[in-house]
């Protein structure tokens, strides 16, 4: 019996992408949702409306993006 | 009518377990919420007390792994997982007065395990079952949370490091809500399972339940139940540990620590891998700090966790194997279960009582 035959080699690959892929993920599209609110409010201090309508809507896309990864995630994760 | 009385100890052990591991793991999941702000305690821990409820229904696949992958159920009794069980309890018990963060699930299945080697020999143990799925999974996922965290924080500050810091945290502390609740869900799918998988175990054990067969909805109820009721006791000792002695962290750290703790905890379960949330949220936390400024982890305080992490197999493995020696001294009827619990009660006031004598903290409203 060796190591290679003991371990669940595809499974445990997989678990490793998948964490990333979703960790990393929803921090980016958070991050950017963040970022895009925190322009907003610069942007529109500054009078710059349109420029702050664009941070504005990337803001939402993010914040939808985030909101969609989570309830992907844990829909596939526990749909075995 | 003997194993009928063994079972029914068997199944009370059990949930007093999961107590212990939402009481012992309420840590894991409300510590960095707590320590960043981003949510009051009460409030973090009610939250998490039901969300760890809810996850507890969404998935039997590491239930599955426990009851069926790790021992082998032919030579398994009650009695057998009923010593296990004290071995899990009294190693939860005994790192809860040091305030470190063990493993609750390892120390189950080191339990279990020992107790299964005392009664059956090695053949026992189903060695494909505790390497595959338990042991090479356990030095995984604390490796990949700190690497995903650690990636993660520095992919925020790459992304918001120029913008107005207030705007910044109060956002990630709204996030924080979120990713704490979803660590919540994750710890009640994967940790209200493995004592599903117990108990499962014992009644396949007690010819209950067919070999192979799916927990009841009677023990995901109550197991769900046990756990949440735990979460909500909450373990202040941890979570002061968890939350403020690792490093001191920001919402942002927060935030990554705990989307990476949900990310590896939700995906290891879909595998039916009964992973260690303690070993990822704190993997997750130190991966955070160390991304920030490499010294920002107290690695003493580290050290000394990762010190109870390897233990806790063969500690459990041990008070497990001995609880099954001390059960069998009075025969093979339900005597020893019912001289062992008592015994173990007895133990458990006696401890307590001296804490409160010393004045410590022993219970959430102490913190």
């Amino acid at each position: 019996m060796t190591l290679a035959t003991l371990v669940e080699g595809k499974e445990l690959l997989e678990t490793v992408v998948a964490s990333t892929v979703a960790g990393i993920g929803v921090t980016f599209v958070f991050s950017v949702a963040i970022w895009g609110v925190a322009r907003f409010a610069d942007l529109s201090r500054n009078e710059r409306p349109l420029a702050a309508a664009a941070a504005a809507l990337a803001a939402g896309l993010a914040l939808l993006a985030t909101v969609a990864i989570v309830v992907l995630g844990i829909l596939v994760m526990t749909s075995k | 009518m003997s194993s009928d009385v063994i079972l029914v100890i068997v199944v009370g052990t059990a949930l007093a377990f999961d107590f212990t591991n939402g009481f012992h793991d309420t840590a894991n999941v409300v510590a960095t919420s707590i320590s960043t702000g981003a949510a009051r305690p009460q409030v973090a821990i009610a939250m998490a007390s039901l969300l760890n409820f809810a996850g507890a229904f969404i998935s039997i696949s590491v239930a599955a792994t426990v009851a069926n992958d790790v021992v082998n159920a032919d030579v398994i009794t009650p009695t057998i997982v009923f010593a296990g069980l004290i071995g899990a309890i009294a190693w939860n018990l005994i790192t809860w007065s040091f305030g470190l963060p063990s493993s609750s699930s390892h120390a189950l299945i080191g339990g279990v395990v020992g107790s299964a080697i005392a009664a059956a020999g090695f053949d026992a143990v189903i060695a494909e079952g505790l390497v595959g799925k338990v042991l090479i999974p356990a030095l995984i996922a604390p490796v990949l949370a700190f690497s995903v965290a650690g990636l993660s924080i520095g992919l925020i500050y790459r992304i918001v490091g120029k913008q107005k810091p207030g705007t910044v945290t109060r956002g990630f502390k709204y996030g924080q809500i979120v990713s704490g609740g979803l660590l919540a869900l994750a710890h009640g799918t994967n940790d209200a399972q493995k004592t599903m998988g117990v108990i499962t175990l014992a009644l396949i054990a007690n010819g209950s339940l067919a070999a192979g067969a799916d927990p009841p909805l009677w023990v995901i109820a109550s197991a769900a139940a046990a756990i949440a009721a735990g979460t909500y006791s909450g373990g202040w000792r941890i979570i002061k540990t968890t939350g403020t002695r690792i490093i001191k962290m920001d919402a942002a750290q927060g935030f990554s620590s705990q989307g990476a703790g949900s990310a590896v905890i939700l995906a290891s379960t879909h595998f039916g891998f009964p992973l260690s949330t303690t070993h990822v949220i704190n993997g997750g936390i130190m991966g955070a700090g160390a991304a920030k400024r490499f010294s920002a982890v107290r690695w003493g305080v580290a050290g000394n966790i990762v010190f109870a992490w390897v233990l806790t197999l063969p500690a459990a493995a041990a008070i497990g194997a001995l609880a099954y020696g001390l059960t069998r001294i009075f025969g093979t009827g339900a005597l020893g279960p019912v001289v062992v619990t008592l015994a173990s009660l007895s133990l458990i006031v006696a401890v307590f009582a001296r804490r409160a004598e010393r004045g410590a903290p022993v219970a959430a409203s102490s913190g």
